[in-house]
């Protein structure tokens, strides 16, 4: 825990951004290594430990944990930031546009907001994605959607705080409109906050959807996913932990690295 | 040797170039003894806050004491540790810092606070001798919540709080710069009579000289974390002998004394108002019934208290807010109670308005060439020329607000409401927030504008004697009526 | 008037009225409230009803032959247009009556009840463990943030904050009914068992839950007192010689509290309504193990109570929080005369 005391100097922030790209050069260049097929089950070779082949052991059906490993993060990630790309559009167009808009617009959508982060989340998830077969394209939209809202929010909250401001009301007298204004001056002053937001909500999103896939609802094996390698692997937990640490550690860098980042207090 | 407080030689420097921002003090020695009042006045970086803050033993984050001893109450307080501090503060010295936000904390009551500073001394009695001291009836404010109390009551409370358990050394920051004119001549009789009856040492530190000229006997000015003047206060005011202090005397307005001479004004209005009202919820009127012309090339002075409505006059002529009933046009008798939104270009241009607040009038993220240019289209020479008519060079349009002073983000600001050409300029309260001899540069500079340009202007502000020393008539606006009080040129 | 009144003496006198203006906000949020769950729960029954398949195909599977389904919908009346059984529904649902599961073949409230019982229990636990905790360590933290300890509970929590809830479900499994067996690893009981039968086998997931909601309400707590803190009325307090310990309680802490109070609300809300993933991996008999249970049986009338107790329990918790937080608002206190 030494490196996490320091989160506030360089260090941490370096260390975190070391682990993102780690994390982005696997993802992107895993299908291109010469690793061990993921689907390639072996009877023969169940469970074991580390060993010179399978650098961290094998599952219960036989598969190399580490080629997994380093091909499970690439269904949440691909899904998250299709879903985080959508909830960002929606919500910061949203949030603004409501802001700007002022009077009934604001409060109809406000409302609106407040409607939809009522809706309970994982449940929705979980209907959508039991009925509807696990179809990534179906999952990606609705996470999308149901994350927008509190990137609206924020987006509304720190577009008010602008307007509030006079460089806002001078742009108007000097003849803006509402695009430009919302173009020129608020966007350049709202987007480090919203970014912020954007990027929790990521991390969010990839919780959720490896949660999914731990529940059996998200990836369809055999992809390998951490999630899903999480809950096949707890039940031989005590013979090869490896199977199960490794894609854990994966999750949390990734998320962590995230955070850590994003967060600023 | 009874000093109360004194300073020997004291240098404090900031730690990093980063926070060379701050002020510093440069060979600061003063002695204080029991009975006496000094009052400091300089300007905004001059270093008056932070002098009353090493009195307190309290060096801001990035500032570090390079030499000199202060001594205060008999204690090295830069020297001993916070608990001692905490025991002095309230019993041998207080300080009442400037309460630009909120001094009081809204979850108290009045007697909470007391109880507070008090500890097991703590008395009803007491808390009421305390306020009735400061000009409060006691027992009716120690059940109030800060939000309950006005702006003067709570300057006085702040006071009473501070006074309670008597200490020897009170200090003061801007006691009255957030009040009303007649209300901090009320708070500054007060702090004169306590001072005299329990002659504690006082120091009071202001930009404005008329504060410390109430309270205080001797007088410091400073400048750049140095003291450059020192003496009686009647003596320094009446035959100061350093420049700046010279300098920060003669821009205060003084009666009769003009800055801008009248001339040639138009005949017919260009902007006329009738029986404006602005209502805001059910029963705030915050402009009732207004009369309001402007003529061609005049310049009307609008004054009035915090809450008048002046803001607000400006504010219907330039359309950001609808008045509620009355109307409003141009010379043209082009109806001006249409929103902003809705109103044509050459009418917008036509009407420009410059803000108070110099650090929130410039997108902090634009230079000065985009944000003059971002609305307007002007080429750069435009631009050049539009500045050097505000006095600043070209060396400006690179610029971020961050890298500006006030004044000069505020020259800007005027700069950019003149990119149009209005043919009538609205300045709210724009040099409220400005050192006494920076505002006089910026009227002047205003002066010479208008007499090239010949626009007429409305100048919003709570100074009387600046307003009266620029404009061609004047307007009285209280409680969002409006009196007429003729030329200014009669008093 | 009358609410006025009883405010008062609930608090001891503490309060001596709202005022007429926030009484009636309150009302409106009520009734806005209402408005949104009604509708809400419409768009709810609807949308479930979208879903492909019914309680008689979860019924008889697939199995079922095309008239042994058309038989079981027209003795359920499943074959009736949307409209009409939403409007039959919601009848019975204001009766007091939640339906009927064909597929296991009990009326609804035998199902949920209990489970929403041991759901709540389950919270309760949960939030009694995580949030005084929470707020007394970020109080501490956020006074003094520099300090070692500090920095240590700051990384910690960003961890526990971070950790998917079915890894650390995971970790304190393997951990405390594997290595130390303490806790039993799983629940053999059933729904039905007393509170106190239930008691061993709580401890895990309201631990589970209990570090993710302790993250959230503790660095709430933090970053209010880090923000009061450097207000200028706790400086004018200090330079007034109020003892520290005085500033931290009664000038800090009830400043900071009314985004405690919201993020507490909203992770209540969550504790009664999303412990989907813990009650999996410790097989707690709970509603969440219902709601997954019911979603892989297709059994559409358990998931739509379920689904609007969810929404009914965010709504309370967030107008609750509302309140309190106005009623903790010296500023909204009418003048004694």
């Amino acid at each position: 825990m030494k490196f996490f005391t320091k989160d506030k100097t360089p260090r941490g922030k370096i260390l975190a951004y070391c682990v993102l790209v780690f994390h982005g050069a696997i993802a992107l260049l895993a299908p291109v290594l010469h690793l061990t097929p993921t689907d390639e089950q072996d009877a023969t070779t169940m469970l074991q430990g580390i060993s010179f082949d399978h650098w961290l052991g094998t599952d219960g059906l036989g598969r190399d944990v580490f080629s997994r490993v380093l091909h499970g993060g690439r269904p949440s990630l691909v899904i998250a930031l299709v879903a985080t790309a959508i909830a960002a559009m929606i919500g910061v167009s949203l949030g603004s546009f409501a802001a700007l808009a002022g009077g009934w617009i604001d409060e109809a959508l406000s409302r609106l907001i407040d409607f939809l982060l009522a809706v309970p989340t994982l449940i929705l998830l979980l209907l959508i994605a039991s009925f509807f077969g696990q179809d990534p394209v179906i999952l990606s939209l609705t996470l999308g959607l149901m994350y927008a809202p509190p990137i609206a929010r924020v987006s509304r909250a720190s577009t008010q705080i602008l307007l509030a401001r006079d460089f806002v009301r001078v742009a108007r007298l000097q003849g803006g409109n509402g695009l430009t204004i919302l173009v020129n001056e608020i966007l350049p002053n709202i987007w480090q906050v919203v970014f912020n937001e954007i990027a929790m909500q990521f991390t969010w999103i990839i919780l959720a959807f490896s949660s999914l896939s731990f529940l059996g609802l998200g990836v369809t094996p055999p992809t390998p996913e951490w999630g899903l390698m999480i809950a096949e692997a707890r039940s031989y937990m005590t013979i090869n932990p490896v199977s199960v640490i490794a894609p854990i550690c994966m999750l949390a860098s990734l998320v962590l690295a995230v955070q850590a980042l994003v967060d600023h207090e | 040797m009874n000093n109360i407080l004194s300073f020997d030689q004291v240098c404090v420097e900031a730690s990093s170039a980063k926070d060379a921002e701050f002020p510093i003090l440069d060979s600061i020695s003063l002695n204080l003894q029991q009975g006496e009042s000094l009052g400091i006045v300089g300007g905004s970086g001059s270093g008056k806050s932070t002098l009353l803050r090493v009195a307190m033993g309290i060096l801001a984050r990035g500032l570090s004491l390079a030499s000199g001893t202060v001594v205060t109450a008999g204690v090295d307080l830069l020297k001993v540790g916070p608990e001692m501090r905490q025991k002095m503060y309230g019993n041998k010295i207080a300080l009442v810092p400037q309460s630009i936000g909120e001094a009081l904390s809204p979850h108290r009551t009045i007697e909470g606070h007391f109880r507070d500073t008090l500890g097991s001394a703590a008395s009803i009695e007491k808390m009421v001798d305390a306020l009735v001291d400061s000009g409060l009836e006691g027992s009716k404010f120690l059940h109030r919540f800060p939000h309950q109390v006005s702006g003067g009551e709570r300057q006085r409370i702040l006071i009473a709080l501070a006074l309670v358990r008597s200490p020897e050394l009170l200090l003061l920051d801007e006691p009255t710069s957030a009040l009303d004119r007649d209300v901090a001549a009320e708070v500054l009789a007060t702090i004169s009579r306590l001072q005299v009856k329990r002659r504690f040492a006082l120091i009071c530190v202001s930009h404005d000289f008329e504060v410390v000229r109430r309270t205080c006997g001797q007088l410091a000015v400073m400048n750049n974390g140095r003291i450059v003047e020192r003496g009686p206060t009647d003596h320094v005011l009446t035959k100061p002998t350093d420049s700046y202090t010279k300098a920060l005397l003669d821009s205060i307005p003084k009666p009769n004394h003009r800055i801008r001479e009248s001339h040639s004004i138009g005949s017919h209005s260009v902007i006329s108002a009738n029986k404006i009202s602005v209502i805001r919820g059910t029963k705030n009127r915050v402009l009732d019934s207004v009369d309001f012309k402007v003529r061609q090339g005049e310049v009307v002075g609008v004054i009035g208290q915090s809450g008048s409505g002046k803001s607000t006059l400006l504010s219907v002529i330039c359309g950001l807010v609808s008045p509620s009933s009355g109307s409003i046009c141009n010379e043209d008798g082009f109806d001006l109670s249409i929103p902003l939104a809705k109103r044509p270009s050459n009418i917008t241009s036509a009407i420009q308005l410059v803000f108070q607040n110099p650090d929130d009038s410039l997108n902090p993220k634009r230079t000065v060439q985009q944000s003059l240019s971002r609305y307007s289209g002007a080429t750069v020479s435009q631009l050049i020329q539009v500045l050097e008519s505000v006095e600043l060079t070209s060396t400006f349009l690179s610029r971020y607000p961050s890298e500006m002073s006030g004044g000069e983000k505020q020259r800007v600001a005027i700069a950019r409401a003149l990119l149009t050409q209005p043919k009538i300029l609205l300045l709210d309260e724009v040099t409220s927030a400005l050192d006494v001899n920076i505002q006089a540069a910026v009227f002047q500079m205003l002066a010479k504008v208008q007499q090239s340009t010949k626009m007429a202007m409305v100048i919003v502000s709570h100074d009387l004697e600046l307003v009266a020393s620029f404009a061609d008539r004047l307007v009285v606006l209280k409680d969002g009526l409006a009196t007429e009080h003729g030329s200014a040129q009669i008093r | 008037m009358g609410l006025n009144q009883s405010s008062s003496m609930l608090f001891g006198g503490k309060i001596s009225a709202f005022r007429d203006g926030n009484v009636k906000s309150i009302l409106q949020r009520v009734f806005f409230s209402t408005c949104a769950f009604v509708a809400l729960a419409a768009v709810a029954f609807i949308g479930i009803d979208a879903l492909p398949g019914d309680g008689c195909t979860a019924l008889l599977g697939r199995f079922g032959t095309d008239e042994q389904i058309s038989k079981c919908r027209i003795e359920n009346e499943l074959d009736q247009p949307v409209i009409d059984r939403l409007g039959s529904w919601a009848n019975d649902l204001v009766h007091g009556d939640l339906g009927y599961s064909i597929k296991r073949d009990q009326s609804v409230d035998e199902i949920i009840i209990p489970r929403i019982r041991n759901t709540l229990f389950l919270g309760l636990v949960a939030a009694v463990i995580a949030f005084p905790s929470a707020v007394v360590i970020g109080l501490l933290v956020g006074r003094f943030p520099k300090s070692r300890v500090g920095r240590i509970i700051n990384s910690g929590s960003v961890i526990m904050m971070t950790l998917p809830e079915f890894v650390t479900a995971t970790i304190l499994w393997l951990v405390f009914a594997i290595w130390i067996p303490i806790f039993p690893g799983v629940t053999v009981l059933s729904s039905d068992a007393s509170l106190a039968e239930l008691l061993p086998n709580v401890w895990m997931p309201a631990l589970t839950l209990a570090a993710v909601v302790f993250a959230h309400s503790m660095r709430t707590t933090r970053a209010g007192v880090s923000v009061v803190q450097m207000m200028p009325f706790i400086e004018s307090a200090r330079l007034r010689g109020t003892n520290e310990r005085v500033i931290l309680f009664r000038h800090i802490l009830p400043a900071a509290l009314p985004p405690v109070v919201n993020a507490i609300a909203v992770d209540l809300a969550w504790l009664f309504t999303g412990t989907f993933v813990t009650e999996a991996v410790f097989n707690y008999r709970g509603l969440g193990r219902l709601a997954i249970d019911a979603i892989s049986d297709r059994d559409t009338s358990l998931i739509l109570p379920i689904v609007l107790f969810s929404l009914a329990m965010y709504l309370t918790m967030s107008l609750v929080a509302d309140i309190v937080v106005k009623i903790l608002d010296p500023r909204l206190r009418v003048e004694r005369r």
